[in-house]
């Protein structure tokens, strides 16, 4: 069942096009992360199903409502913002009361029953012996625990997350993402995740909306927009290092570094794709060695392979080898639109 | 030679170049602020007067002589009584018109323009425009509330047909509180506004998506969180209204009787027009301890409850 029905949703300041026809549906206790370069309208599109911005056109639907034109307090979502944006001037349990507090009303339910609600929010999110503190008293980890309960102490249809993680330093931000994505399964919470961060999505993501200049541009399982991009630039955007990117006659065909490997290391050289390989440089980075150099035929276009360090063989600056490509592993694109192609398609005639 | 040399130019020097830019201000409070400080202090204790200018120490004679002085603690309590009331309204106009005029609707800025100019206004010159709106006979206040009957002969408020807004005691007391209300606001309202405006957008939209209507977005996000900023308004227009003299002098001369004397206007009629300069240099250091506390408590209650 779909949560969040989203069709046509545009949002346009002045001349500048952030969100540009969006349709999507998200369903029921799905970790949908949306990713993308800054600037690409995942954040915007984001506000406006917080309710935050009002679409230019388009329509958002949350459990079968149309919620387009309601405010934020209708809508039964709540957000979790970069910042954590904790009233710092409340201690922690009148952080997590205040949306209860703000629908106490309309809701009909007493002062005992909203403690209730937050000791428990609190008790699942490990955070309840610091419900007198301050946020200024708080770690980055802890601020992050306190904004996520209080996203969840009002059990919203849509959980919304906007980059909460970027805040938490390199080694926080594995054991979040961890604790996250556990929360998330075992409340079984719809989230939608905004992020700029491709190992995030990789690591958090059920479903993965890629997004650039406003547009959609696939929608997949990770591993599904790793293996399989719809465009050149889903194909360029993830991976690091990212896709070599060559020009051929009437299109241009890529393959990610590490499926870039000496010929020996192919088990089957008819199943692929063989190269000149020029090396200029050599990184070794531990488990992999990172080659730089370039493909005969193609001098002025950088192409990187990523060979695992424990395959033994040498390779040595300004050497000259041959390397192979799987034919699956290779991806052909429209030189004009960036679109995939098929082989046959691009015309390629390989050796 | 070596002021030639290339990197060396005498603005590139750093001791220089802050002592430069260092000298307005230290001039200013110099010149202006410590120097009429210190010659104050020096006239309250001597007896010196704009007849006879020689400096002879007398002690706290000065001093004492102001405190029996039944005149001098009418005006004393006048003048924290009009501080103190002023300041109520001005937080409530100024908290208002804040909100109002962070908020988005066409024709803000020449609102805004048209808002600020009582503060802009030389005090002088508004005071004058105040005489007339106030005035005894001419007051258009007046004949505007004779136009809707609330004056003349059988009036609502009166059956004269005039208010006397200067010259009646209690309604004296009301025009000067008011005009200085009328002054001070849009200070205070300026300062708060850079207040609101400082508290995050995250905040806010936070509170929005929390569920959170207009009122306890005010009362339990905004109002809070500018709370420092607040005092340090309520502190700035306290203090210039506890020393200012203009508004009395022009509208009223502290009259009728001695209804609306202050503490600035009494310092200087008997300072400067009665011509004993040392009771008038006393007269105006009593108000010194009593700002110097209130500025202390205020600054370090502003510091304590500013969160982050």
């Amino acid at each position: 069942m779909s949560v969040v029905q989203i069709s046509g949703l545009k949002k346009y300041f002045d001349a500048v096009h952030a969100v540009d026809g969006v349709d999507l549906s998200i369903q029921q206790g799905e970790f949908l992360v949306i990713l993308g370069p800054s600037g690409c309208g995942k954040t915007t599109l984001m506000r406006m199903i917080a309710g935050l911005e009002k679409p230019t056109a388009g329509s958002i639907h949350i459990d079968g409502a149309d919620v387009t034109e309601l405010p934020p307090r209708k809508r039964g979502v709540s957000m979790v913002f970069q910042s954590y944006a904790l009233y710092p001037h409340m201690n922690v349990y009148n952080n997590i009361a205040f949306p209860l507090k703000a629908q106490r009303r309309e809701k009909k339910f007493d002062k005992a029953t909203m403690r209730g609600k937050v000791e428990n929010i609190a008790k699942l999110l490990e955070i309840d012996e610091l419900l007198d503190r301050r946020p200024r008293q708080l770690s980055g980890g802890q601020r992050q625990r306190v904004a996520i309960a209080r996203a969840m102490v009002t059990q919203p249809a849509v959980l919304l997350l906007d980059e909460p993680l970027s805040n938490l330093d390199a080694k926080l931000r594995a054991n979040a993402r961890d604790e996250l994505k556990d929360f998330q399964r075992s409340s079984n919470i719809t989230a939608v995740f905004v992020t700029h961060d491709q190992i995030e999505a990789m690591g958090l993501g059920d479903r993965i909306v890629v997004m650039e200049k406003g547009k959609i541009q696939q929608i997949g399982t990770p591993q599904r927009i790793y293996d399989d991009p719809a465009n050149e630039f889903v194909a360029t955007f993830l991976g690091s290092p990212s896709m070599n990117i060559l020009r051929a006659q009437g299109h241009r065909f890529g393959f990610r570094p590490e499926h870039f490997l000496p010929k020996t290391l192919h088990d089957n050289p008819a199943n692929s794709v063989s190269f000149h390989y020029f090396v200029k440089r050599v990184e070794y980075l531990g488990s992999d060695r990172l080659v730089y150099g370039y493909v005969g035929g193609h001098e002025n276009e950088l192409t990187l392979a990523k060979v695992p360090s424990n395959v033994r063989v040498s390779l040595d600056i300004e050497g000259e080898y041959e390397f192979a490509v799987h034919h699956d592993n290779i991806k052909y694109f429209d030189e004009a639109s960036g679109e995939r192609v098929e082989a046959q398609v691009a015309g390629a005639a390989w050796r | 030679m070596k002021l030639l040399r290339l990197g060396n130019f005498p603005l590139d020097n750093r001791r220089l170049i802050g002592a430069l830019f260092l000298t307005p201000a230290l001039l200013y409070i110099v010149l202006l602020v410590g120097f009429p400080f210190l010659l104050s202090i020096a006239f309250g204790f001597s007896d010196v007067t704009v007849g006879n200018t020689d400096l002879s120490f007398v002690g706290f004679r000065n001093f004492l002589a102001v405190w029996e002085n039944d005149i001098f603690r009418q005006v004393f309590e006048t003048t924290i009584r009009f501080t103190l009331i002023s300041q109520v309204f001005i937080l409530i106009f100024a908290n208002i018109l804040a909100v109002i005029f962070t908020q988005e609707f066409t024709g803000k800025w020449f609102a805004r323009f048209i808002f600020i100019l009582p503060w802009a206004t030389p005090v002088s010159l508004a005071m004058i425009g105040w005489l007339w709106m106030l005035d005894t006979k001419y007051s258009p206040i007046d004949y505007l509330l004779l136009q809707l009957g609330f004056l003349g002969r059988g009036g609502l408020l009166s059956d004269n047909r005039n208010l006397f807004w200067l010259a009646a005691p209690d309604l004296a007391q009301i025009s000067v509180i008011f005009v200085q209300v009328w002054r001070m606001t849009p200070l205070a309202t300026v300062i708060l506004m850079a207040g609101l405006s400082s508290i995050p957008t995250d905040i806010l939209d936070q509170a929005e998506v929390d569920g959170s209507r207009f009122m306890r977005t005010l009362l339990q996000i905004k109002l809070p969180l500018i709370l420092p900023i607040m005092v340090i308004a309520l502190l700035f227009s306290m203090i210039t209204m506890f020393g200012d003299m203009t508004v009395v002098y022009v509208l009223t001369r502290g009259g009728p009787v001695d209804y609306t004397r202050v503490l600035g206007l009494y310092s200087f009629q008997v300072g400067i027009e009665g011509g004993n300069l040392a009771q008038g240099a006393a007269i105006s250091l009593f108000a010194f301890p009593l700002l110097l506390a209130m500025a202390i408590f205020m600054l370090r209650t502003a510091s304590r409850a500013e969160v982050r």
